[in-house]
Protein backbone atom coordinates (compact mmCIF):
# COMPACT_ATOMS: atom_id res chain seq x y z
CA UNK A 1 0.00 0.00 0.00
CA UNK A 2 1.47 3.65 -1.27
CA UNK A 3 2.37 5.27 2.04
CA UNK A 4 -0.21 8.21 3.49
CA UNK A 5 -0.49 11.55 5.46
CA UNK A 6 -3.51 12.86 7.26
CA UNK A 7 -3.56 16.44 8.21
CA UNK A 8 -5.64 18.18 10.57
CA UNK A 9 -8.61 20.63 9.45
CA UNK A 10 -6.79 23.77 10.01
CA UNK A 11 -9.99 25.36 10.94
CA UNK A 12 -10.54 23.84 14.03
CA UNK A 13 -9.68 24.49 17.65
CA UNK A 14 -9.03 21.64 19.84
CA UNK A 15 -7.54 20.49 23.07
CA UNK A 16 -6.58 17.38 25.19
CA UNK A 17 -7.96 16.46 28.51
CA UNK A 18 -6.83 13.16 30.12
CA UNK A 19 -6.47 11.78 26.69
CA UNK A 20 -9.30 13.01 24.97
CA UNK A 21 -9.27 15.57 22.79
CA UNK A 22 -12.42 17.42 22.36
CA UNK A 23 -12.46 19.21 18.71
CA UNK A 24 -14.51 22.72 17.73
CA UNK A 25 -15.05 23.30 14.07
CA UNK A 26 -14.93 26.60 13.33
CA UNK A 27 -17.77 25.93 10.43
CA UNK A 28 -20.30 25.00 12.13
CA UNK A 29 -19.11 25.08 16.00
CA UNK A 30 -19.99 21.03 16.13
CA UNK A 31 -17.92 19.43 18.87
CA UNK A 32 -16.38 16.02 18.43
CA UNK A 33 -14.68 14.06 21.30
CA UNK A 34 -12.19 11.62 20.84
CA UNK A 35 -10.97 8.63 22.77
CA UNK A 36 -7.23 7.96 23.48
CA UNK A 37 -6.50 6.10 20.07
CA UNK A 38 -8.31 8.37 18.13
CA UNK A 39 -6.53 11.43 20.46
CA UNK A 40 -3.58 9.44 19.46
CA UNK A 41 -4.20 9.85 15.58
CA UNK A 42 -5.34 13.01 15.72
CA UNK A 43 -2.15 14.53 17.47
CA UNK A 44 -0.42 12.99 14.97
CA UNK A 45 -2.07 14.24 12.04
CA UNK A 46 0.24 17.44 11.37
CA UNK A 47 0.62 16.13 7.46
CA UNK A 48 4.28 15.24 8.04
CA UNK A 49 3.63 11.95 10.06
CA UNK A 50 2.98 8.70 7.80
CA UNK A 51 -0.12 6.90 8.54
CA UNK A 52 2.09 3.80 9.01
CA UNK A 53 3.83 5.44 11.91
CA UNK A 54 0.62 5.47 13.39
CA UNK A 55 -0.40 2.76 13.25
CA UNK A 56 2.80 1.63 14.95
CA UNK A 57 2.80 3.96 17.56
CA UNK A 58 -0.89 2.70 18.29
CA UNK A 59 0.71 -1.16 18.44
CA UNK A 60 2.90 0.17 20.63
CA UNK A 61 0.69 1.56 23.18
CA UNK A 62 -2.36 -0.27 22.56
CA UNK A 63 -2.65 -4.11 22.81
CA UNK A 64 -3.57 -4.66 19.11
CA UNK A 65 -2.32 -6.45 16.05
CA UNK A 66 -1.08 -4.44 12.91
CA UNK A 67 -3.78 -6.19 10.19
CA UNK A 68 -6.55 -4.71 12.76
CA UNK A 69 -4.71 -1.74 14.37
CA UNK A 70 -4.65 -0.22 10.24
CA UNK A 71 -8.07 -1.16 9.81
CA UNK A 72 -9.29 0.80 12.64
CA UNK A 73 -6.93 3.34 11.87
CA UNK A 74 -8.29 3.45 8.02
CA UNK A 75 -12.46 3.45 9.44
CA UNK A 76 -11.51 6.32 11.95
CA UNK A 77 -9.87 8.76 9.33
CA UNK A 78 -12.65 7.94 6.79
CA UNK A 79 -14.84 8.75 9.01
CA UNK A 80 -12.68 11.91 10.10
CA UNK A 81 -12.25 12.94 6.51
CA UNK A 82 -16.32 12.92 5.89
CA UNK A 83 -17.03 15.27 9.20
CA UNK A 84 -14.24 17.61 7.22
CA UNK A 85 -12.01 17.45 10.39
CA UNK A 86 -8.90 15.41 8.49
CA UNK A 87 -7.67 15.00 5.04
CA UNK A 88 -5.19 12.26 3.58
CA UNK A 89 -2.25 13.15 0.99
CA UNK A 90 -0.44 10.83 -0.67
CA UNK A 91 2.85 12.72 -0.09
CA UNK A 92 3.89 15.14 3.29
CA UNK A 93 2.48 18.25 3.18
CA UNK A 94 5.22 20.99 2.47
CA UNK A 95 6.39 22.83 6.14
CA UNK A 96 5.49 26.81 5.54
CA UNK B 1 -27.49 62.86 16.62
CA UNK B 2 -28.05 61.40 19.77
CA UNK B 3 -26.42 58.70 22.03
CA UNK B 4 -26.48 56.79 24.84
CA UNK B 5 -24.03 54.20 26.65
CA UNK B 6 -24.35 51.41 28.70
CA UNK B 7 -22.11 48.84 30.54
CA UNK B 8 -22.27 45.11 30.22
CA UNK B 9 -19.85 42.86 32.06
CA UNK B 10 -17.18 45.99 32.26
CA UNK B 11 -17.53 46.60 28.19
CA UNK B 12 -19.09 49.90 27.41
CA UNK B 13 -20.71 50.67 24.18
CA UNK B 14 -22.42 53.92 23.00
CA UNK B 15 -24.87 53.57 20.91
CA UNK B 16 -25.45 56.67 18.40
CA UNK B 17 -28.44 57.40 16.92
CA UNK B 18 -30.76 59.81 14.91
CA UNK B 19 -33.62 58.11 15.97
CA UNK B 20 -35.09 59.45 19.39
CA UNK B 21 -37.89 56.39 19.37
CA UNK B 22 -34.56 53.91 19.39
CA UNK B 23 -33.06 55.83 22.38
CA UNK B 24 -36.08 55.70 24.54
CA UNK B 25 -36.14 52.21 23.50
CA UNK B 26 -32.52 51.97 24.89
CA UNK B 27 -33.63 53.83 27.53
CA UNK B 28 -36.16 51.45 28.95
CA UNK B 29 -34.76 48.29 28.47
CA UNK B 30 -31.49 48.86 29.84
CA UNK B 31 -32.07 51.16 32.30
CA UNK B 32 -29.83 48.93 34.94
CA UNK B 33 -26.95 48.73 32.41
CA UNK B 34 -26.76 52.56 31.83
CA UNK B 35 -23.42 53.90 32.02
CA UNK B 36 -21.89 57.12 30.63
CA UNK B 37 -18.52 57.41 30.41
CA UNK B 38 -15.77 56.56 27.71
CA UNK B 39 -17.36 53.83 25.43
CA UNK B 40 -14.83 50.77 24.63
CA UNK B 41 -17.53 50.36 21.61
CA UNK B 42 -19.42 52.67 19.17
CA UNK B 43 -22.07 51.15 17.31
CA UNK B 44 -23.66 53.67 14.77
CA UNK B 45 -28.01 53.03 14.85
CA UNK B 46 -30.04 53.45 11.56
CA UNK B 47 -34.00 52.05 10.97
CA UNK B 48 -34.76 52.06 7.73
CA UNK B 49 -38.15 49.75 6.61
CA UNK B 50 -36.60 47.62 3.78
CA UNK B 51 -33.86 46.37 5.96
CA UNK B 52 -35.72 43.05 6.81
CA UNK B 53 -35.29 41.38 2.97
CA UNK B 54 -34.84 37.93 4.70
CA UNK B 55 -37.04 35.40 5.05
CA UNK B 56 -35.84 32.98 7.59
CA UNK B 57 -34.33 34.02 11.29
CA UNK B 58 -31.56 32.89 11.14
CA UNK B 59 -28.34 35.12 12.53
CA UNK B 60 -25.57 34.99 9.85
CA UNK B 61 -22.26 36.35 11.19
CA UNK B 62 -19.91 35.96 7.97
CA UNK B 63 -15.93 37.68 7.79
CA UNK B 64 -16.08 40.66 5.89
CA UNK B 65 -12.38 40.13 4.21
CA UNK B 66 -10.15 41.86 6.55
CA UNK B 67 -8.83 40.53 9.71
CA UNK B 68 -11.89 40.85 12.96
CA UNK B 69 -14.49 42.55 10.52
CA UNK B 70 -17.55 40.70 10.50
CA UNK B 71 -20.68 40.90 8.57
CA UNK B 72 -23.76 40.44 10.89
CA UNK B 73 -27.43 40.01 9.47
CA UNK B 74 -30.82 38.64 10.78
CA UNK B 75 -34.52 39.44 8.80
CA UNK B 76 -34.64 42.22 11.25
CA UNK B 77 -31.14 44.01 10.62
CA UNK B 78 -27.71 44.05 8.86
CA UNK B 79 -24.28 45.28 10.08
CA UNK B 80 -21.04 45.39 10.09
CA UNK B 81 -18.63 44.93 13.89
CA UNK B 82 -15.38 45.89 13.37
CA UNK B 83 -12.96 43.95 16.56
CA UNK B 84 -9.67 45.90 15.75
CA UNK B 85 -11.41 49.35 15.52
CA UNK B 86 -14.32 48.38 18.09
CA UNK B 87 -17.06 49.61 16.04
CA UNK B 88 -20.65 48.28 15.16
CA UNK B 89 -22.71 50.18 12.64
CA UNK B 90 -26.59 48.34 11.96
CA UNK B 91 -29.10 49.07 10.62
CA UNK B 92 -32.52 47.80 12.20
CA UNK B 93 -35.76 47.42 10.13
CA UNK B 94 -38.06 48.64 13.18
CA UNK B 95 -36.77 50.44 16.29
CA UNK B 96 -37.88 47.39 18.72
CA UNK B 97 -36.27 46.20 21.84
CA UNK B 98 -35.86 42.87 19.89
CA UNK B 99 -33.96 43.53 17.37
CA UNK B 100 -31.95 46.06 19.26
CA UNK B 101 -31.42 43.42 22.18
CA UNK B 102 -30.32 40.37 19.92
CA UNK B 103 -27.99 42.55 17.85
CA UNK B 104 -26.63 43.80 21.16
CA UNK B 105 -26.72 39.81 21.93
CA UNK B 106 -24.23 39.35 19.06
CA UNK B 107 -22.08 42.15 19.12
CA UNK B 108 -21.08 41.17 22.66
CA UNK B 109 -20.42 37.66 21.98
CA UNK B 110 -17.66 38.83 19.72
CA UNK B 111 -16.78 41.99 21.85
CA UNK B 112 -16.06 39.62 25.09
CA UNK B 113 -13.58 37.25 22.85
CA UNK B 114 -10.62 39.89 23.26
CA UNK B 115 -11.81 40.51 27.24
CA UNK B 116 -11.21 36.83 27.66
CA UNK B 117 -15.08 36.67 27.98
CA UNK B 118 -18.13 34.28 27.48
CA UNK B 119 -22.05 34.48 26.59
CA UNK B 120 -23.37 31.18 28.00
CA UNK B 121 -26.82 30.28 27.94
CA UNK B 122 -27.15 29.99 31.56
CA UNK B 123 -28.59 31.45 34.55
CA UNK B 124 -26.52 32.94 37.18
CA UNK B 125 -27.08 33.81 40.80
CA UNK B 126 -24.84 35.68 43.76
CA UNK B 127 -25.37 33.44 46.55
CA UNK B 128 -23.01 34.25 49.94
CA UNK B 129 -20.86 36.29 47.67
CA UNK B 130 -20.04 33.52 44.95
CA UNK B 131 -21.55 33.14 41.52
CA UNK B 132 -23.36 29.97 40.52
CA UNK B 133 -23.64 29.01 37.03
CA UNK B 134 -26.59 26.87 35.88
CA UNK B 135 -26.25 25.76 32.33
CA UNK B 136 -28.41 24.22 29.64
CA UNK B 137 -30.55 24.63 26.30
CA UNK B 138 -33.86 25.95 26.46
CA UNK B 139 -36.40 23.96 28.71
CA UNK B 140 -33.33 22.95 31.53
CA UNK B 141 -34.87 24.69 34.07
CA UNK B 142 -32.78 27.96 33.95
CA UNK B 143 -35.64 30.66 35.01
CA UNK B 144 -37.36 27.47 37.34
CA UNK B 145 -34.15 27.30 39.34
CA UNK B 146 -34.08 31.56 39.41
CA UNK B 147 -37.53 31.97 40.39
CA UNK B 148 -37.10 29.22 43.05
CA UNK B 149 -34.00 30.71 44.55
CA UNK B 150 -34.30 33.31 47.15
CA UNK B 151 -31.71 36.09 49.08
CA UNK B 152 -29.97 35.75 46.47
CA UNK B 153 -28.72 38.36 43.49
CA UNK B 154 -29.69 37.39 40.19
CA UNK B 155 -27.31 37.81 37.12
CA UNK B 156 -29.57 36.26 34.79
CA UNK B 157 -32.27 33.70 34.19
CA UNK B 158 -30.85 33.39 30.27
CA UNK B 159 -27.79 34.41 29.78
CA UNK B 160 -24.56 34.79 31.83
CA UNK B 161 -21.51 36.32 30.95
CA UNK B 162 -18.42 35.08 32.36
CA UNK B 163 -15.02 36.43 31.96
CA UNK B 164 -11.37 35.12 33.00
CA UNK B 165 -8.75 37.04 34.47
CA UNK B 166 -5.97 35.81 36.17
CA UNK B 167 -6.76 32.22 36.50
CA UNK B 168 -9.91 32.82 37.86
CA UNK B 169 -13.33 33.48 36.66
CA UNK B 170 -15.96 35.93 37.50
CA UNK B 171 -19.67 35.87 36.45
CA UNK B 172 -21.40 39.29 35.57
CA UNK B 173 -25.03 40.13 35.57
CA UNK B 174 -26.94 40.80 32.07
CA UNK B 175 -29.91 42.72 30.96
CA UNK B 176 -30.75 39.47 28.61
CA UNK B 177 -33.13 37.69 30.53
CA UNK B 178 -35.53 34.77 29.37
CA UNK B 179 -39.26 33.72 30.77
CA UNK B 180 -38.55 35.80 33.18
CA UNK B 181 -38.42 38.75 31.43
CA UNK B 182 -36.41 40.69 34.16
CA UNK B 183 -33.03 42.27 33.48
CA UNK B 184 -30.04 40.57 35.84
CA UNK B 185 -28.27 43.26 38.54
CA UNK B 186 -25.49 45.17 37.17
CA UNK B 187 -22.96 43.31 39.29
CA UNK B 188 -20.61 40.64 39.66
CA UNK B 189 -18.94 37.95 41.22
CA UNK B 190 -15.96 35.20 41.50
CA UNK B 191 -17.45 32.13 40.16
CA UNK B 192 -18.00 29.40 42.39
CA UNK B 193 -19.01 26.66 40.31
CA UNK B 194 -20.57 25.23 37.27
CA UNK B 195 -23.78 23.08 36.56
CA UNK B 196 -25.36 21.70 33.87
CA UNK B 197 -28.69 21.42 34.57
CA UNK B 198 -31.42 18.00 34.18
CA UNK B 199 -34.67 17.66 34.84
CA UNK B 200 -34.78 14.57 38.02
CA UNK B 201 -36.52 13.14 40.40
CA UNK B 202 -34.72 14.02 43.35
CA UNK B 203 -31.95 16.68 44.01
CA UNK B 204 -28.13 15.36 42.89
CA UNK B 205 -24.63 16.45 42.17
CA UNK B 206 -22.33 14.90 40.88
CA UNK B 207 -19.03 16.38 39.93
CA UNK B 208 -17.73 15.86 36.44
CA UNK B 209 -14.47 15.65 34.90
CA UNK B 210 -13.07 19.01 33.53
CA UNK B 211 -13.66 17.03 29.77
CA UNK B 212 -17.00 16.49 30.29
CA UNK B 213 -17.73 19.80 31.44
CA UNK B 214 -16.11 21.32 28.36
CA UNK B 215 -17.88 18.92 25.93
CA UNK B 216 -21.69 19.86 27.90
CA UNK B 217 -20.49 23.83 28.17
CA UNK B 218 -19.72 24.77 24.33
CA UNK B 219 -22.76 23.65 23.09
CA UNK B 220 -23.53 26.06 25.33
CA UNK B 221 -21.85 28.67 24.81
CA UNK B 222 -23.50 31.80 22.52
CA UNK B 223 -21.12 32.36 19.49
CA UNK B 224 -22.15 32.42 16.10
CA UNK B 225 -18.73 33.40 14.08
CA UNK B 226 -17.33 31.05 11.50
CA UNK B 227 -14.27 32.10 11.91
CA UNK B 228 -11.25 29.35 13.01
CA UNK B 229 -9.14 32.52 14.93
CA UNK B 230 -12.25 33.33 17.38
CA UNK B 231 -13.06 29.88 17.49
CA UNK B 232 -9.65 28.45 18.72
CA UNK B 233 -10.18 32.16 21.39
CA UNK B 234 -13.65 30.85 22.41
CA UNK B 235 -12.16 27.03 22.76
CA UNK B 236 -9.50 28.68 25.09
CA UNK B 237 -11.38 30.85 27.29
CA UNK B 238 -14.18 27.87 27.57
CA UNK B 239 -11.05 25.50 28.96
CA UNK B 240 -10.33 28.00 30.83
CA UNK B 241 -13.41 28.46 32.77
CA UNK B 242 -13.76 25.32 33.67
CA UNK B 243 -10.18 24.49 34.79
CA UNK B 244 -10.17 27.44 37.01
CA UNK B 245 -13.92 26.24 38.90
CA UNK B 246 -15.22 22.88 39.86
CA UNK B 247 -18.03 21.60 37.39
CA UNK B 248 -20.76 19.28 38.18
CA UNK B 249 -24.06 18.02 37.32
CA UNK B 250 -27.05 19.06 38.62
CA UNK B 251 -30.43 16.94 38.53
CA UNK B 252 -33.39 18.60 40.38
CA UNK B 253 -36.88 19.01 40.77
CA UNK B 254 -38.87 22.37 41.35
CA UNK B 255 -38.67 22.98 44.50
CA UNK B 256 -35.69 25.17 46.56
CA UNK B 257 -34.02 21.92 48.38
CA UNK B 258 -31.39 21.85 45.49
CA UNK B 259 -29.37 24.70 46.89
CA UNK B 260 -28.45 22.30 50.12
CA UNK B 261 -27.18 19.14 48.09
CA UNK B 262 -25.30 22.58 45.94
CA UNK B 263 -23.90 23.30 49.58
CA UNK B 264 -23.06 20.09 50.51
CA UNK B 265 -21.23 19.31 47.02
Amino acid sequence: MPEQYLARNSRTAWRVYDGEAVILRAEDSTLNTLNPVGTLIWEGADGQTPMSALVGRICAEFDVEPVQAERDVRAFVDKLCQRGLLSVTASPHEVP
Amino acid sequence: MGELSLAIAGLRATIVTRHRDMLDVLHDRYKGFLSPGPADWRIEAEVRRAVGHRADDDVLVSRDGAAGRFVVTRADFAGTVALPVRRASVTFADANEYSIDSFLRILYSLALVEARGLIVHAASLIRSGRAHLFSGPSGSGKTTLARLSTDVTLLSDELSIVRISEGQAHCYGTPFWGELARAGDDSSARLGGVYFLRHGSRHAVNAITPRQALERLLPNVLFFARDPELTAQVLEIAADLIDAVRAFDLGFRPDPGFWEVIDRA
